[in-house]
């Protein structure tokens, strides 16, 4: 007797003919060491000392006062126009993938655009994602390159969140960073298959989130107050805030079915796949992730977290242009990318890279 | 569960726990030792539960309990 299984349709994504050709990460120069600002929590130094050990923290990355996301990613062009890794001309599109840009509105990809001045033959989008956001950049990204008249994609990722994290939470600050990345994605006639699986959550909207300041919750004397929660960290409406325990169980517990689905999709197995290059939140959450996904940690770099800090939607292309670099400049890989985190938001995708015009990093 | 007071006296960071010794009665009692419970819970009895769970359980017996509770 046969029975009949109805499985749900996945959010199984396929592009052709697409390729990212070009990787530059921009960090803030300025260094602040954990131990720095280990006085600023409400712990004995003993305890702080064993986070720190557990959790990979070590140095972070951010800006001066008064940077924002688009002074990150105007740096980051600009090097590309000045050496000729990129042409204003050719963009065709300017997506921009951000959880702080600089206005309400306008668009920060607008603002960007304008400050280039950039031919007005194109689109400017900005995307509200954070930890997904190299993913879902990239999906919208491809998504573009399949009209005829888009040929190539500015896809910027960059965050500035440590403005509003409290430094007196030790939940999140030792691990907030700043960044921006900017990838270039174009049309391509090599059939490279691109697999992606994504999924979101809105029930757990608030397991990562910023209270104030929008529409729901404006700003004002009151959001200011600081509050000291459960565990002694001290923060205010207008704070970034993280559920640590729901973040670590549905990371835990979405991922690795979610990679899974995707090797079963795209019928690449596990052992085929060079490197996983996935979000950093930090060492700890990826070495459990590693081993329930049964991957060498070598193979999934943890270590972005104790070099630069967590930036949010940087993190991927930050994971790629230090770890891989160079290399992806003359070799192939292929590489099993994931986000997971505000949203909530959880991603994967399979995606070959090789001879990159570019790779690397560059501090402002 | 016949390793959960090994298993536990390490995330504790003592030679041996008694079970009704209140969880939060541990020097090293702080945010990482829950996160450290629910990496526990997760990896070696494959449970979900939450922070507010651990709290709540109080002792090692109603940790044990919470934790039996989910096991299917």
């Amino acid at each position: 007797m046969f029975v009949v299984i109805k499985i749900h349709q996945r959010m199984n994504l396929h592009f052709k003919n697409k390729k990212v050709t070009g990787i530059l990460t921009v960090l803030p120069s300025k260094e602040v060491l954990f131990e720095d600002e280990m006085g600023n929590y409400n712990a004995p130094i003993g305890k702080s000392l064993k986070l720190k050990a557990a959790m990979g923290f070590k140095s972070k990355r951010v800006v001066q006062d008064g940077i924002t996301s688009s002074d990150l990613c105007i740096f980051g062009l600009s090097h590309l126009f000045d050496k000729q890794l990129l042409c204003k001309q050719d963009i065709d599109a300017l997506i921009m993938v951000t959880q702080s840009p600089d206005y309400i509105m306008p668009p920060t990809s607008n603002v960007i655009q304008g400050h280039f001045g950039l031919k007005h033959d194109m689109i400017c989008l900005d995307i509200n994602q954070g930890c997904a956001g190299y993913i879902i950049g990239l999906i919208q990204a491809f998504m573009l390159l399949d009209q005829k008249s888009i040929n190539k994609v500015v896809l910027m990722n960059a965050d500035v969140l440590s403005p509003i994290v409290s430094k007196k939470d030790r939940n999140s600050n030792p691990l907030i960073g700043d960044g921006a990345s900017i990838t270039i994605i174009e049309k391509s006639i090599d059939n490279e298959e691109i697999f992606v699986n994504l999924k979101m959550n809105g029930e757990g909207a608030f397991a990562i989130h910023v209270p104030a300041g929008g529409a729901r919750l404006p700003k004002s004397q009151e959001t200011g107050l600081i509050e000291e929660d459960l565990n002694g960290n001290l923060r205010s409406k207008n704070h970034l805030v993280m559920k640590g325990d729901q973040v670590f169980n549905f990371v835990q517990t979405e991922v690795p079915p979610l990679i899974e689905a995707l090797y079963k999709y795209s019928k690449i197995d596990k052992d085929d796949i060079d490197f996983f290059m996935f979000h950093q939140p930090n060492k700890f959450m990826l070495n459990k992730l590693a081993d329930r996904l049964g991957v060498e940690r070598d193979k999934l770099p943890s270590n972005i977290v104790e070099n630069f800090g967590n930036a949010s939607g940087v993190t991927i292309p930050l994971n790629i242009s230090f770890n891989l670099g160079d290399k992806l400049c003359n070799k192939k890989y292929r590489l099993c990318l994931s986000g997971f985190g505000v949203g909530l938001t959880w991603g994967a995708m399979i995606i070959e890279m090789k001879n990159l015009a570019f790779c690397k990093i560059i501090n402002k | 569960m016949e390793n959960f007071n090994e298993e536990i006296a390490e995330i504790l960071e003592v030679d041996a726990v008694n079970m009704d010794d209140h969880l939060a009665s541990f020097d090293c009692w702080d945010s990482l030792t829950i996160l450290s419970i629910l990496a526990l819970a997760s990896e070696n009895y494959n449970v979900t539960i939450s922070a507010e769970e651990i709290n709540d359980a109080v002792s090692v017996v109603g940790l044990k309990k919470l934790i039996q509770s989910k096991v299917q």
